[in-house]
């Protein structure tokens, strides 16, 4: 079975789970490195950033007195969540990744060429999920105290980075709350991230349609785990020498990672934006270029013989063997009818 | 009067189209005429003379794989049938001169890709008349054939594809024009550009109109996935072939098996794949007892450089007759030649064509391109693979990117340790036995190396 078969059903598994879990009574914590959205009413574990940006809006007597104990535990779950599972979150577990992979077989489905950003595109905005993980952290810092004389921000402010995550639309959505699709009039600062959210919201459905994994290019919460692409417990490692450049994987890749075909010289190939979905591997015809590791072993590796067997799969054959298809002319396509 | 008139009128225009007719591309003069005939005549017997010379050499040869056989009756063909070396089929033949052009679209376009590369001396001889004086023996070769005629395919192409690879072959569309339909396809020397690439995309999308307009069938998702079946099961047989001879046994001889990618250039892809498999089948089972075509003292050698198409097996067969063992070689006529896989499972039409399109350039490692890093990997993985212990440098006289990539690149393998020879040559015989002196000089002192590291068989 192709790889990104295989990673769509355990994505709709993962999606059924973190989203309607908790009507089961199942819980994974709130710790959890992946957009499962904190606005989804049974969840069954939700994302990191709205507690984390919650804490972080305590007036610092109390985020570094009475709950700091709670903070650390809280850091520390999180880091082992990355640890062991780093980048694989994003490609196999996260609900707005599976709804952006849902988004695009549809678009294959109906025939609509897909789109690539131009190599300087990508490169000029890889900063951008960084901003916004320094944003996450400072907006919500100024609201309990005052960073460097400001005056305090307005509590309008409060978890601003969920105000624009496209989940905060999307996944109640599930439940059939539509009551995040809104503008907000009430102050200045609510129309302001509202419409930044429904402006983010019209694009995530927009560029489903045009390309790949397009919001994922921006997300903090890469930024974050990328952090941990080196110690992770999941690795991709590159042989340099069994390489041929052929490009296969840079054009397998969701991502449009440029690195995992261009470079020899790295081995260790989870770059900033790399979601560990393997495509690469499974693309790759040469014998152990790439690996999937885990713990330093590897558990998938590019080989030759399974390159061209997972290809025969979709290739269509002219029925081989069939000898009067043979005598006619061999190799001859039959034609379309 | 005006009945007649229009008679008239007609039979002007009937013997202006006869006269066109006739009018072959051959020029008017008819003691050149008669030239362009002898001309003709001698490279048709001096062919067949040199290709009957190979297999009389080749019959008294041992331990030669039985399988061998539908390849070589492809090759005799060229002395005894010269119309019938490929297969008899209504297909339209689209001739092509390079590993640039994706096989795969020729396929999908219900055509018969021929690779036109030649090989013969005498050939070059024939086309020398155009060219200066230190030019590529494959372009001189390849435009005798197709001014004489000798061999059907060059003026039976319904289209000939020319990749602008090298120097040679951006002028030769022009020389060919007089005698066939020529597409010029532009190739970028620039792998790493994205500028590059999207060039290269869109010189494909040419290429697809263009075959479709040839061929009158239009390229599908669904055809092109046949094709691309047809070729993965080629290069699976083509791999398992490579891998076999990387066994410490030498279970062909390095001659034929580059006769066996040669092959390729003339046969359909089914039939091939079909001949291939009973080839490794055979192979295996020489493997299981342990029978090999050269003993085990016989160092392995590597061949790189220019291509090595037949009846040019001057290269290979000094090194083999030397006592050499020919073990693989990186030439873009045989090893290199299906290696490279596309993937088929691309979602879109388009995306398949962007696949086929970096399979044919990007891990080429052609030194047209400015990339060298590419080969000099290549080539040390191949040293490695096939436990290789001599590296024999190719060069055709006026093959230029080459030439100009050699030193360098003698440098990086000579800092590695592996010993090397350059041979610069073309493909006339003449210098065959001076060759033959420094090839077995060579030979000797691997065989004296592998003495001296104690590795002796």
């Amino acid at each position: 079975m192709r790889i990104d078969r295989i990673r769509l059903l355990v994505q709709a598994l993962c999606f059924v789970f973190l989203i309607y879990g908790g009507l089961l009574g199942l819980s994974i914590g709130t710790a959890i490195p992946t957009m499962s959205c904190i606005y989804a009413e049974g969840r069954g574990g939700s994302c990191f950033l709205y507690p984390f940006q919650r804490f972080l809006s305590l007036p610092w007597s109390s985020l570094f007195g009475s709950v700091a104990a709670a903070f650390l535990i809280y850091l520390g779950t999180f880091f082992i969540w990355a640890l062991v599972f780093g980048k694989t979150f994003c490609g196999w577990i996260c609900p707005l990744g599976f709804l952006q992979d849902l988004l695009t077989k549809i678009r294959e489905a109906m025939g609509i060429d897909g789109s690539r950003f131009a190599w300087a595109t990508r490169d000029r905005f890889q900063w951008v999920k960084y901003a916004l993980l320094v944003l996450l952290i400072l907006l919500p810092m100024g609201i309990g105290n005052s960073l460097l004389g400001l005056p305090r921000f307005t509590p309008d402010l409060a978890v601003p980075f969920c105000q624009i995550c496209p989940g905060k639309p999307f996944i109640p959505l599930f439940y059939g709350d539509t009551s995040h699709i809104l503008i907000d009039f009430s102050s200045l600062t609510k129309i302001i991230m509202t419409s930044l959210s429904m402006l983010i919201a019209g694009l995530f459905l927009a560029a489903g349609f045009v390309k790949r994994r397009y919001l994922c290019a921006f997300c903090p919460m890469a930024a974050l785990l990328s952090l941990f692409d080196r110690i992770g417990f999941v690795g991709l490692r590159k042989k340099g020498e069994a390489c041929t450049r052929c490009g296969n994987c840079f054009r397998a890749c969701p991502m449009e990672i440029r690195e995992i075909a261009d470079l020899r010289d790295r081995k260790h190939m989870v770059t900033q934006d790399c979601m560990l979905c393997l495509r690469c591997i499974e693309v790759c015809p040469e014998d152990k270029a790439l690996q999937a590791t885990l713990l330093g072993f590897p558990v998938f590796s590019a080989s030759a013989e399974g390159f061209l067997k997972r290809q025969a799969r979709t290739a269509v054959l002219p029925e081989s063997g069939n000898k009067s298809v043979k005598n006619a002319d061999p190799g001859t396509i039959p034609s379309e009818h | 009067m005006k009945q007649t008139g229009i008679q008239k009128l007609i039979r002007i225009r009937e013997k202006m189209i006869t006269g066109k007719k006739g009018d072959t591309p051959h020029p008017l003069n008819p003691a050149d005429a008669d030239t362009e005939a002898r001309v003709a005549r001698r490279l048709s017997l001096h062919l067949a003379m040199s290709v009957r010379e190979i297999f009389d050499a080749i019959s008294l040869e041992k331990n030669r794989p039985a399988s061998m056989a539908p390849f070589d009756a492809v090759f005799r063909n060229f002395a005894d049938a010269p119309d019938q070396i490929l297969p008899a089929t209504g297909r339209k033949k689209i001739g092509i001169y390079c590993m640039a052009v994706p096989e795969e679209l020729i396929y999908a376009a219900g055509a018969l890709p021929v690779r036109l590369c030649a090989g013969s001396s005498d050939a070059a001889e024939a086309g020398e008349a155009l060219f200066p004086d230190v030019s590529c023996p494959m372009v001189k070769a390849a435009t005798g054939f197709t001014r004489t005629g000798v061999l059907s395919m060059y003026r039976d192409c319904d289209l000939v594809i020319i990749p602008t690879t090298c120097d040679w072959k951006v002028k030769l569309g022009e020389l060919l024009s007089r005698h066939v339909p020529v597409m010029m396809l532009s190739v970028p020397k620039l792998k790493a550009a994205e500028s590059s690439r999207r060039f290269w995309y869109a010189e494909i999308r040419r290429l697809v109109q263009a075959l479709e307009k040839v061929t009158g069938k239009r390229i599908t998702r669904k055809r092109l996935r046949t094709a691309m079946g047809l070729l993965h099961e080629a290069q699976q047989e083509f791999r398992i072939f490579q891998t076999l001879r990387m066994d410490d046994l030498c279970l062909i001889r390095g001659r034929d098996a580059a006769a066996v990618a040669n092959a390729w250039f003339y046969m359909d892809a089914a039939d091939w794949t079909h001949a291939a498999r009973t080839l490794n089948e055979e192979l295996k089972e020489r493997k299981a007892q342990s029978l090999a075509t050269t003993p085990p003292s016989a160092p392995r050698i590597l061949l790189t450089g220019s291509p090595v198409v037949f009846p040019n097996w001057k290269i290979p067969d000094l090194i083999e007759n030397a006592g050499g063992a020919l073990v693989c070689d990186e030439l873009c006529s045989s090893g290199r030649l299906l290696w490279d896989m596309a993937c088929i499972d691309e979602p879109l039409f388009e995306d398949m064509l962007d696949a086929l399109a970096d399979r044919a350039v990007l891990p080429c490692t052609c030194p047209v391109f400015t990339d060298t890093e590419d080969r000099r990997t290549k080539l040390f993985r191949m040293i490695q693979d096939y436990k290789v212990e001599g590296v024999v440098h190719h060069v055709l006289k006026g093959c230029h990117p080459y030439d100009m990539e050699l030193r360098p690149l003698e440098a990086k393998l000579a800092a590695a340790g592996v010993s090397q020879l350059k041979i610069e040559t073309d493909y006339s015989p003449e210098d065959t036995e001076p060759l033959r002196t420094r090839v077995e000089a060579f030979v000797e002192t691997l065989k004296g190396r592998r003495l001296r590291m104690g590795k002796s068989a």
